[in-house]
């Protein structure tokens, strides 16, 4: 994302908040994948240990998905790349919206602001 | 004045743009994140006979995530539009 209309100072407080949200939405990354795997290949419990078979598909499960988080991730950034750039393009005409108009938001405006 | 010491910077933070990068950043996030989840559910068939995404998945998983962003976008402009005809200033 672009913060480059922010002061330094401002920078800075906003790089401690991304620090810490990187750490939470990892820890939600790794029980959502081991929920999501656990879900798709473990379904019998005559044996409390897990099966070769079991084993196998939670290796391809989480590779499979970590692999599709991958992908989307860079269609995602792609494409918000293509939004950020029309919306500077329109910035040169009257703000987008009445309630929040972008103060001195240059390439901060997209849905998402950039990548 | 800077309760921010450090660069010896005298720039003061300002709370409102640093609540705005914060709320742009989770919207980002989440967005992303909901994006991997339903795309998954789509795209992905529950069966692992291979850890990498062939061919097929691959494909679905382009469209699916470029249709998601139209779908944002169409529906961002609907809500915009009723809006800024209802209650002036409900921009989104």
């Amino acid at each position: 994302m672009d913060f480059s209309m922010y002061n330094d100072a401002e920078k800075a407080h906003i790089q401690r908040i991304i620090e810490q949200k990187q750490m939470r939405d990892f820890m939600k990354f790794y029980t959502n994948l081991v929920e999501r795997c656990f879900n798709d290949c473990i379904n019998d419990f005559t044996s409390k240990a897990l099966s070769s078979k079991e084993e196998t598909c939670i290796s391809r499960c989480s590779d499979k998905f970590l692999k599709h988080n991958e992908r989307v991730g860079q269609r995602f950034a792609e494409l918000n790349q293509q939004i950020m750039q029309q919306q500077q393009q329109q910035q040169q005409q009257p703000p987008f919206s009445p309630s929040s108009p972008p103060p001195q938001q240059k390439g901060g405006g997209g849905w998402f602001g950039g990548s | 004045m800077s309760y921010y010491p450090f660069g010896g910077s005298s720039q003061t933070v300002n709370q409102q743009n640093v609540a705005m990068a914060e709320q742009e950043l989770e919207m980002v996030t989440d967005t992303f994140y909901r994006i991997v989840d339903s795309c998954y559910k789509k795209c992905i068939p529950p069966k692992y006979i291979e850890g990498d995404l062939n061919k097929g998945e691959s494909v679905c998983i382009d469209r699916c995530v470029a249709k998601y962003f139209e779908t944002t976008t169409k529906i961002g402009e609907a809500l915009q539009k009723k809006g800024q005809q209802a209650t002036p200033g409900f921009g989104v």
